[in-house]
């Protein structure tokens, strides 16, 4: 088997944007699947509604495409009906922060053996470009002409706080990096959430003044901070830059889970 | 190996020139009958995959399959394989 076997190869090339980082991480997601010999028979994707929810129309498992920000709930059912197979949910920031904010804290507080893919482009971007809970501090969007006035949603200490066993986030730039955390996640029993930072080049670059997809991805790597940098910098009492946000694995540990293959 | 680009799948987002330790990709000059400007390879003998997967019998490197949003990048296999010399700058 090859990486290739999980595409549905007469669906490509996907109706993704041109630069466009969700076709990055389902390479990523794919060769860790691969990585570890899943069957595609035994492996199930489930997305809710929104850009990175259209990944699972072009892998050839089962997949559920389902309502707006309910892709969790259909995940805990499949997998408690089916706990010999293998669940994975794409999702992105609109949908699992904002409609589906508390079926995500609940699935955390469960402790559900699934992993749980956020493809976090900081925008509603398919229905053009409106600010979504993520989107940063003073970025413009469609709904916010002036600047975004709110403070933005941190989804990994969110998760943290409401009990999953591994959150990680890394960016669609740092390919290796993530296929390792995804390999990780998809092997430790429990909730497993992957927060990726993606390029919307199309929605949100284009009223950020980072137009083109080469500017948008050095953005994301200029202002990355690896978590391990982040804890030296505190614990040399040093300030830490302004603007930055903290990549790497954030939490690891193990709490009693829900359904797990036995 | 060979490396290809598969032109039906690529939009010419250019994260492949970004990315390639070697500077194998090139921004492409000439548009396909798609109109996309699919990026051009220059000299991809020197591609690590290209000429360590047959000793290494595992990919190396592979950023730009990857990174490829659009799964347009692969490696054929060249029957039979011949070691060539190739010259590295860095």
């Amino acid at each position: 088997m090859s990486v290739e076997d999980w595409y549905r190869v007469d669906r490509l090339p996907h109706i993704f944007c041109a630069g466009c980082g969700n076709g990055t991480i389902i390479n990523c997601t794919l060769e860790a699947v691969e990585s570890l010999g899943w069957k595609i028979d035994e492996t199930i994707f489930v997305s809710g509604i929104g850009c990175s929810s259209r990944a699972p129309g072009y892998i050839s498992t089962d997949s559920l495409h389902t309502t707006h920000g309910r892709a969790l709930p259909f995940a805990t059912g499949v997998k408690m009906a089916k706990p010999n197979f293998n669940v994975v949910v794409f999702t992105g920031d609109g949908d699992l922060s904002a409609i589906g904010g508390n079926h995500f804290i609940h699935a955390c507080r469960r402790n559900i053996d699934i992993t749980v893919i956020c493809m976090n482009n900081q925008i509603y971007g398919m229905t053009g470009g409106q600010g979504s809970p993520c989107t940063p501090k003073g970025a413009l969007s469609t709904t916010t002409p002036y600047g975004m006035d709110e403070n933005p949603f941190d989804l990994c200490e969110l998760a943290t706080a409401a009990g999953a066993n591994y959150v990680a986030r890394w960016t669609s730039y740092h390919v290796k990096e993530l296929n390792q955390a995804i390999t990780f996640g998809l092997q430790k029993p429990g909730l497993s959430f992957i927060e990726v930072l993606v390029q919307c080049p199309t929605n949100y670059g284009r009223r950020n003044k980072l137009r083109d997809v080469q500017s948008m991805i050095s953005a994301m790597k200029d202002h990355a901070l690896l978590k391990e940098k982040r804890d030296r910098l505190l614990a040399e009492g040093k300030p830490i830059p302004d603007g930055m946000f903290v990549v790497g694995t954030l939490t690891d540990r193990n709490r009693p889970a829900l359904g797990v293959k036995q | 190996m060979k490396l290809v680009i598969d032109d039906t799948r690529c939009k010419g987002c250019n994260l492949c020139v970004m990315v390639c330790p070697y500077h194998i990709f090139q921004e492409g000059r000439t548009s396909n009958r798609r109109g996309i400007f699919v990026p051009e390879l220059d000299r991809p003998e020197r591609c690590t995959n290209c000429r360590l997967q047959p000793l290494y019998q595992r990919r190396l490197c592979g950023v730009c399959q990857m990174i490829c949003p659009d799964q347009a990048i692969s490696w054929l296999h060249e029957a039979p394989f011949e070691p060539h010399k190739v010259v590295i700058e860095y």
